[in-house]
């Protein structure tokens, strides 16, 4: 009995010792250190830096936003200095008459972290090598265009390109990354680029790696002594001297965390995460100071039509179902009132608002659907004021809603479609659809059955959006079901779905060109039923009318006026015909603590870029966060 | 002797056959699932960037080919036998060209200690006061021990191991929430960094222990209950032999052996990972990888794994059984 006391006594001992150690979360300096999530969660080959091949290394540990540059950015906010940078870059693209053919002027003076200078070798080797070996990320975009690159001198490059492509320079531009340039003299010396991890990365951005856990849960970048000699050190000297980026887990644990002030920036959370924050938190900063908090990103949630699948492929269909959703619902079982609503083809966020969302907010007020039987306006510009109206009836909401229309415009989007069942059913008895009891049959007899693929667990809010718009559609008398599948994508490549949660619309943000995402729509790019669908056009719809935009755009200058107006033609289009049900923007439920740190952007104070740390971009936050503490 | 020996070859035939089958199993269900590792890759590429269609049908041929994917799954399942008879897993698809073998090994030590720490505390503690609550059914303080850890019981491991997270990670914050050491961490060996893992370690442990204890406990309470019944129990009573000595000798000991079986059983499924405990407390270990690996497609990966748990349950189960008639006369060979 005595052994077992003494046991018994040494591990309790032991126990005491391993709790009574201070509770710090790292041997870093914590004011100099930013801490912020990584929602790539675990990476599961955390010694794999090189980000030119999908080897399991992670993106967003850090690497591609400290660490990576390319030719330019294109902040989705508003930048600190403007919305586009030119960043390894010295100056804008210059293309060619018939745009075959794009020169690169690089910047002087820019240093990789172990002292080489960068130079148009590395910016030529980046390409040839990715086009030498196909197993490498951007190989085969760069195949299909590149025939041709050269280094003219040190700081000038030529692209000559297969075919005329105005917007070439997209590839080196980023949004929410690019291609990065590789260091010519790192990679020259290995084998084989493809096998080679970069075990030791060197950097061309303001920091550089530090440490990272061999059990890929964080990653430390520290900035580099000679910040100025890189393009984000030309922008302003970055406040934290070390900022790591960790595996935040599930929501309810790094909501604790930050509660904690152990998390600086929280990636995304669930909406209830959010609101437990807001009232918990006393050191909260996030995108919109009052609700819904959450950062709109430049993607499009929309319900997505199988357009070669009938009865899908008649608009008049589409926008029945358009009709029966009552969006005022949907947002409250989605997003819990916090989504940034939108009605037409392009993301309530970034300049859109301005370019687009505001133009055709006028136009679609006065626009008229024919259903067959009586002309309707469906447009509601209420909407969003009465989902406004609702919650401020909340207690601990009613002094954050805006009563002001342009704030809640901002926060809570334009208008939506009105829910309009007489309408919808006029529109598919047009159709060749009949009501049989309460039921709706197709023209051949058989009823109308929907299925709506989901995102299982991955994605909640859309989970619940999806599943509320077909108990939506049941109501009216259709078999509507939501179908969970943990992966939606792969039946939206194959076709094989009916309708799903989705995105098919992703644009820049910060800037009005559409082609990021309206290029791939073309018909060309439109698979045959049975085949794979390449991005981004999962709905598989063509038109004529819409090759005509595309092909116009194609055919001017990247930052042509004439873009909006072809923008604005889209939308128009996009509108009559209702390819997909578009819903609201990517709210990202992103948050952030200033016990350590404050500086971070907001609206409309200094929305200098999307605090959304997993974005290229969001290197930015690094140049204007300052120390909260002395 | 000659008839165990024959028994151990039959077993051991059984074996084989269990683990040829288990990953034959293995590898068609993963290859008949819909997720495509090819179409996860391009998704993982062009998800946020600008991308051409025609780049991307030319970046789902290279990847095919080079993923070796290329052929129907009968070739693909050949091959995959006669790579894995050469000890080689393959490269996993979504960590292309890291070795399976890396991937997995790197992770299994953290799940393998994590798991025998806690199931051979929790089988201690459970059986020890199974026994004794078995033994002693009158005492008051093992009756309160027992319906406090059979009552953890059916509370589901996932909030069980949040209101620990919230208990010693919030409300009195003395425990570390995530992690296996804190962040950069010296990972050279030291006692400081012993004392770290520990501390990491606490919260999965007790989470795992809380809840495993209890079905032990009301295993070994069962069966102590049936035994101090038998004739053998009462003779020794009334012979004067010391309750300890009874209760060490003659009811342990015969409690004990499914309970083994059943010890055995859990070290053997140690490698399905604790993908709750992963998540929840941020701990590394195979686990994670396994849902990400199914997420990805990654068949290499999850076969690996599978593989992996497929031979240490069968070899788990060999053990015992080979071992059952040597520990228990009762049990023959034949």
């Amino acid at each position: 009995m005595r052994l077992w006391r003494q046991l018994l006594a040494g591990a309790a001992l032991a126990v005491l010792a391993a709790t009574a150690q201070a509770q710090d979360i790292s041997n870093l300096p914590r004011k100099e250190t930013v801490i912020i999530e990584n929602p790539e969660g675990t990476i599961k080959n955390p010694g794999w830096f090189n980000i030119w091949v999908n080897g399991g290394g992670g993106l967003s540990t850090g690497l591609q936003q400290l660490t990576m540059d390319t030719l330019w950015y294109i902040d989705p906010d508003q930048g600190i200095n403007g919305t586009w940078y030119n960043s390894l870059a010295a100056d804008k693209p210059i293309y060619n008459a018939d745009f075959t053919e794009m020169t690169v002027k690089l910047r002087k003076g820019m240093y990789w972290s172990d002292g080489v200078e960068f130079t148009a070798d590395d910016l030529v080797y980046t390409v040839k090598t990715q086009i030498d070996h196909p197993g490498m990320v951007w190989s085969s975009l760069l195949a299909v265009s590149v025939d041709s690159v050269e280094a003219t001198d040190p700081y000038t490059v030529v692209f000559k390109l297969k075919k005329p492509n105005s917007r070439f320079h997209a590839l080196f531009t980023v949004r929410w990354n690019a291609i990065w340039v590789m260091p010519k003299h790192v990679f020259e010396k290995v084998g084989d680029p493809v096998k080679f991890d970069f075990a030791n990365p060197i950097s061309i951005s303001a920091y550089k790696l530090k440490n990272y856990d061999p059990q890929g849960k964080w990653y430390i970048w520290e900035k580099r002594d000679d910040w100025q000699r890189t393009p984000l050190g030309l922008i302003g000297e970055p406040g934290p001297k070390y900022a790591a980026y960790v595996d935040g887990g599930p929501p309810d644990k790094k909501t604790i965390a930050q509660l904690k002030h152990e998390l600086d920036i929280i990636h995304d959370n669930t909406p209830e995460g959010m609101f437990t924050l807001v009232d918990q938190s006393k050191s909260l900063a996030t995108w919109f100071k009052g609700f819904p908090y959450a950062h709109p990103d430049p993607t499009l949630p929309a319900v997505i039509f199988n357009t070669q699948k009938a009865p899908f492929d008649k608009a008049d269909v589409r926008w029945a179902l358009a009709l029966l959703i009552d969006m005022k619902a949907v947002d409250l079982a989605s997003y819990r009132g916090a989504a940034t609503l939108s009605a037409i083809g392009v993301p309530p966020t970034g300049i859109a608002m301005t370019t687009y969302q505001a133009p055709m907010h006028e136009w679609l007020k006065s626009f008229e659907l024919d259903t067959g039987k009586e002309k309707i306006k469906p447009y509601d510009p209420t909407i969003p004021t009465q989902i406004a109206d609702m919650l401020r009836k909340q207690p601990k909401f009613k002094d954050q809603i805006p009563t002001d229309a342009t704030a809640i415009a901002n926060q809570f989007g334009y208008g939506w479609w009105k829910p309009n069942p007489k309408a919808a059913g006029e529109l598919l008895e047009r159709a060749g659809f009949k009501k049989v009891g309460s039921q709706w049959t197709q023209p051949d007899g058989q009823p109308f059955r929907v299925r709506l693929t989901v995102e299982g667990d991955t994605r909640s809010v859309f989970t619940r959006a999806g599943t509320l718009i077909a108990q939506q559609w049941k109501q009216f008398g259709i078999d509507a079901k939501a179908q969970p599948t943990t992966n939606p994508w792969q039946p939206m490549q194959a076709g094989d779905f009916d309708t799903a949660i989705g995105w098919s619309v992703e644009t820049w943000g910060g800037d009005a060109d559409m082609s990021f995402f309206l290029d791939s729509w073309h018909s060309s790019f439109v698979a045959k039923p049975g085949e794979v669908q390449p991005a981004r056009n999962w709905q598989r719809w063509s038109s004529p009318e819409l090759d005509k935009i595309i092909e116009g755009i194609r055919g001017i200058s990247f930052d042509d006026p004439k873009g909006v107006d072809y923008g604005m033609d889209y939308l128009k289009l996009v509108v009559k015909e209702m390819p997909t049900i578009p819903m609201m923007s990517y709210n990202v439920f992103s948050s952030m603590d200033t016990t350590y740190w404050t500086g971070y952007p907001t609206f409309p104070d200094d929305p200098y870029t999307d605090p959304v740390p997993n974005w290229g971009n969001s290197r930015l936050m690094m140049i204007k966060l300052k120390p909260a503490q002395p | 002797m000659t008839a165990y020996l024959i028994f151990v070859a039959r077993r051991f035939g059984q074996l084989l056959l269990v683990v040829f089958l288990g990953i034959s199993a293995t590898f068609f269900i993963t290859h008949m699932t819909p997720v495509d590792p090819v179409a996860e890759t391009i998704s993982v590429i062009t998800n946020f960037s600008k991308a051409d269609p025609e780049a991307i049908e030319l970046m789902r041929k290279t990847l095919t080919e080079l993923y070796g994917l290329q052929g129907n799954v009968f070739e693909q399942y050949i091959s995959f036998w006669s790579r894995l008879l050469r000890g080689d897993l393959g490269p996993s698809l979504s960590a292309f060209p890291t070795p399976v073998s890396q991937i997995i090994f790197r992770a299994l030590p953290w799940t393998v200690g994590l798991m025998i720490s806690a199931t051979l505390i929790s089988f201690l503690i459970g059986n020890a006061l199974g026994a004794l609550a078995g033994y002693y059914r009158k005492s008051r303080i093992l009756k309160i021990v027992s319906l406090g850890l059979i009552g953890l019981q059916p509370i589901p491991y996932y909030i069980l191991a949040f209101i620990l997270l919230i208990l010693f990670g919030f409300v009195w914050p003395v425990l570390p929430i995530a992690g296996g050491y804190e962040m950069n961490a010296d990972l050279t060996l030291s006692f400081s960094l012993v004392l770290d893992i520990i501390r990491h370690s606490i919260l999965p442990a007790l989470a795992l222990v809380l809840v495993g204890a209890g079905s032990w406990l009301t295993g070994m309470r069962a069966l102590t209950s049936n035994i101090v019944t038998e004739d053998y129990v009462t003779f020794a009573e009334l012979g004067g032999v010391g309750s300890t000595r009874i209760l060490r000798s003659y009811v342990v000991r015969n409690a004990l052996v499914p309970q083994l079986t059943g010890l055995a059983m859990s070290l053997g499924a140690i490698f399905n990972g604790t993908v709750i405990t992963e998540i929840v407390f941020g701990y590394p270990g195979i686990g994670t990888l396994l849902i990400d690996a199914v997420h990805a497609g990654d068949y290499s990966l999850v076969l690996g794994l599978a593989s992996l748990s497929i031979v240490g349950v069968a070899i788990a189960v060999f053990l015992i059984d080979i071992l059952s008639p040597l520990l228990d006369p009762r049990i023959k060979a034949e």
